[in-house]
């Protein structure tokens, strides 16, 4: 061996090929999408069954119901009770839980695969015969109701959450929280759950994603079993159209007296999963805020000390979710911090990335991909992805190719169409009395003050 | 039920440096762990959070490495990487493709043996105020944010090394210099008071090359200086403390630690186990009898935290709901770890059998395989204890469950930090 030259990185060796684990396309019931990829490293099975029931689809009176139905799945069942619900499952190493979201509901499942015919016997039993005992719907409310509370009192939820509702117009879904309001919270009622799983518990538009120790043929069987006669597509359908709140740019200062530190947000109505530019646009973003080694990043931790750290993200949804900057700052550097953002997101949109930036970015994203394919349940999660976005099954076979195609132009008119300095609406949560006059002297735009309700 | 078998082999350089090489070549990924034997607890007085400071230090160069360098090489092949640091160690760690191995061991293996050269008191000044807004941002401006340091010091004796937080005061933060920053890396960082874990698809001894290579010409260090203060004390607190805190938090939250049996003691499975039958799951005793029948609590959280100097801590916590009175809360908290003298056998046996899943679903990513394997080296000189784990989970008996709950949890042993909100006065 040659004698050690520490002054520059060693080289990187032949990588080692690595496909994306195969998935089987199986069919148990006619109206569910069935997928099984087989991973034999360790005796673990993960389960999604992602059910087109989902927050988007529902009106604002009932904003919230599909989450608290899902959370109060766990309530019981017509068998068993919440605790014997609860007993079963853990008796034998399983870990369920159900969350409801934009998209839809989720319910996961994971356990030692030789566990998984009792544990995939108890999950039917949950979506088909859920009972939600008055006791327990109850709990569910007086929870959810002290979870709202608690995000008004928390100061990074109450900047996440009054951003919201500046960039979103009225009427669009996402503009409420999706776990919903204290109004509509308090009238979710024990029907109104059956109901609503009676309505929209229903298998089109989902699918059941099944990873891990497991013989395709068995869970075919196994799924016919519990599964062979569900049919039918959710009655609630989404139907809205993404509209800003605004396109002139706005400060709001949300005062939280006493505050020793501010929370800043900074964006806009985003972009569609279904995007043409959904790829150059991700790479734009990591050199914006996506990585440790971002502009941002690199300027406002690492230059200036301003942060601990500082994040900007495209939420991709069915339609255009937030685009936002995130990140928490000193009441002393609030405003240059706040300068230093729009400085940087103005040459993003303006200029684009350079192009070893944009090479940076694509080798980190298509690296990283493949760090994440360990486990079960990231490929569980993985393939769910393209069942909720309707992505072609060989999406994640080409994904690595197609990320390193991105070209720094490309790149650059996704930044110049996505991302908005003039639109931005600039929220930040702290103390009004020390941060908001030099706010008002960056002379972005008239400042606002609005007090935190509590 | 099944046996754990994560292959792995042991050896020592010659400085001192152990090594940990854990093969598995089914995923093209490594995870590069390496664990320092220093924490908070090594901090004397006045440079509390020191430790972590340090490990801010770590990302900021070395002789060959400038500043930001780390990250960009790292996030270039699409790996990840961070620190943490705790009361008894300080862990760094890198996951890349397995083809970038070598480029983990240049990095770490510069700053360990050549990091001084990189620093200057403009990365110190910055680095300070990166970790005053990490402290503002995780403790300060969060509800309850300061809990533990009240716990802390209701469990630990003045003159204790758990006495302070991990984060420390910024008081201290402030006074810290370059040549603190100089004596701090000659003292606990070198070799022979370092674990390095290879996890996932290397060839061991290629692998074993390489690290000698890299970390063979690293100069040991000198003893490991005697831990600062008195590490010793009292199986019980004594009596019942309190910190009782009014402030501008949404919910009110009672937090009930013990002063529990060290990680390394015999009798910290038993805590382990205690803990699984009270808050584990939502068949779990407190939520169960808490959350789900009595519905005096929105949640419920117990943890036991696994420290090896003199006494660890075993954390009970639940959060009531808007108006509910902390007394009450507490009264039914008192009441069900009471109850825990009842527990069953069927109890036992869910706590082993959820712990299992989580440990198999952990053990699944080679950066955990990776941390453990450096954990049980670093504390116990044992890497092969991961795969006994449940094994000394599975020996702890119901009669040794109800002598702990009957010893430890009781009043002579219990501290209680109780938040209020304002508003409800």
């Amino acid at each position: 061996m040659s004698p050690l030259d520490r002054s520059s990185p060693p080289a990187s060796g032949v990588p080692r090929d690595f496909a994306f684990p195969a998935v089987e396309r199986r069919t148990a019931a006619h109206d569910l999408d069935l997928r099984i990829g087989c991973m034999n490293r360790l005796p673990m099975v993960s389960v999604n069954l992602f059910m087109r029931a989902g927050e988007a689809a529902l009106g604002s009176a009932a904003a919230g119901l599909g989450v608290l139905t899902a959370d109060t799945l766990e309530g019981g069942t017509k068998k068993r009770s919440g605790s014997a619900l609860a007993e079963s499952l853990e008796r034998i190493g399983a870990r369920v839980g159900a969350s409801g979201g934009w998209e839809g509901t989720s319910i996961g499942l994971s356990c030692l695969a030789d566990r998984l015919p009792e544990a995939m016997a108890i999950l039917a039993e949950m979506v088909f015969e859920p009972d939600f005992p008055e006791a327990e719907v109850a709990r569910a409310r007086e929870q959810q109701l002290a979870q709202i509370r608690q995000r008004r009192m928390d100061p990074g939820a109450l900047a996440t959450d009054s951003a919201r509702v500046r960039y979103f117009a009225d009427g669009v879904p996402y503009r409420r929280a999706v776990d919903g309001s204290e109004e509509s919270i308090a009238a979710v009622t024990r029907e109104a759950m059956l109901g609503y799983v009676d309505a929209n518990y229903r298998p089109e538009g989902g699918g059941m994603i099944i990873v891990g120790d497991v013989e395709p043929d068995e869970v075919v069987e196994m799924i016919g079993d519990h599964f062979g006669d569900w049919s039918g597509a959710p009655a609630s359908r989404p139907d809205f159209v993404v509209e800003p709140a605004t396109r002139d740019r706005r400060l709001v200062v949300v005062d939280r007296p006493g505050s020793v530190q501010s929370e800043v947000r900074i964006g806009h109505v985003g972009a569609a999963r279904s995007t043409r530019d959904y790829y150059p646009l991700s790479i734009a973003n990591m050199v914006l805020g996506g990585m440790f080694t971002s502009r941002l990043n690199l300027n406002l931790r690492e230059d200036h000390g301003y942060t601990y750290g500082i994040r900007s993200r495209f939420t991709f949804r069915s339609e255009a979710g937030p685009f936002q900057i995130g990140t928490s700052v000193g009441n002393d550097v609030t405003a240059p911090a706040v300068r230093e953002i729009i400085k940087e997101l103005q040459l993003m949109a303006d200029d684009g990335p350079r192009d070893e930036e944009v090479a940076a970015a694509r080798d980190y994203a298509a690296g990283i991909f493949g760090l994440q394919l360990e486990s079960a349940g990231q490929i569980a999660t993985r393939i769910t992805q393209l069942v909720v976005f309707g992505l072609p099954d060989d999406h994640f076979d080409r994904y690595r190719d197609t990320v390193r195609g991105v070209t720094t132009e490309q790149s650059a008119a996704a930044a110049a169409r996505h991302m908005r300095p003039d639109e931005v609406q600039v929220i930040v949560a702290g103390d009004a009395e020390i941060i908001t006059p030099e706010l008002e002297s960056l002379g972005l735009a008239p400042v606002e003050v609005v007090v935190a309700e509590s | 039920m099944s046996q754990l078998s994560i292959p792995f082999e042991r050896h020592r350089l010659d400085n001192g440096l152990k090594v940990v090489l854990a093969p598995d070549r089914t995923v093209p990924v490594v995870a590069t762990n390496l664990w320092y034997g220093v924490g908070s607890r090594n901090e004397v007085e006045g440079m509390t959070g020191f430790a972590h400071l340090f490990e801010h230090m770590m990302f900021q160069g070395s002789a060959h490495v400038p500043k930001n360098r780390h990250f960009e090489l790292i996030e270039r092949v699409g790996g990840t990487l961070n620190a943490t640091t705790w009361f008894d160690r300080t862990n760094y760690f890198e996951t890349v493709p397995s083809n970038d191995l070598e480029l983990t061991l240049w990095l770490e293996s510069d700053r360990m043996g050549w990091m001084l050269p990189a620093m200057t008191q403009e990365k110190l000044d910055n680095q300070r105020d990166v970790v005053k807004n990490e402290k503002l941002q995780r403790y300060d401006n969060q509800p309850y944010g300061d809990w533990s340091e009240r716990v802390q010091k209701l469990i630990y004796p003045e003159g204790h090394p758990y006495r302070h937080t991990v984060i420390g005061s910024m008081e201290d933060i402030d006074a810290a210099t370059l040549d603190d920053v100089g004596s701090f890396f000659e003292t606990f960082y070198v070799p022979d008071n370092a674990v390095l874990t290879l996890a996932g698809d290397i060839d061991p001894a290629a692998a074993l090359e390489q690290v000698k290579r890299y970390f063979g010409d690293i100069e040991p260090g000198g003893p490991i200086p005697t831990l600062p203060g008195n590490p010793d004390v009292e199986s019980l607190i004594g009596q019942t403390v309190r910190d009782h805190v009014v402030a501008d938090v949404p919910l009110p939250r009672v937090i009930m630690a013990f002063r529990s049996p060290s990680y390394g003691a015999e009798d910290f499975a038993v805590a382990e186990v205690s803990q699984a039958l009270l808050g584990m799951g939502r068949a779990s005793r407190l939520y169960r009898r808490l959350v789900r029948e009595r519905q005096v609590a929105k949640g419920v959280v117990t943890y036991v935290y696994p420290l090896l100097t003199g006494a660890s801590m075993f954390l009970v916590w639940a959060t009531g709901y808007p108006g509910g009175d902390p007394e009450e809360l507490e009264r039914a908290m008192i009441e069900e770890i009471d109850a825990l003298a009842e527990a069953q056998q069927s109890e036992i046996d869910r706590a082993i059998a959820l712990t299992e899943t989580d440990l198999v679903r952990a053990l699944e990513r080679t950066a955990e395989r990776a941390d453990l394997l450096s954990m049980f080296d670093l504390y116990f000189d044992d890497p092969g204890r991961l795969n006994r784990e449940l094994d000394r989970l599975r020996a702890v008996t119901l009669d040794q469950i109800k002598d702990f709950a009957g010893t430890r949890l009781v009043a002579d042993n219990r501290a209680i930090v109780t938040y209020q909100p304002e508003t409800s006065r």
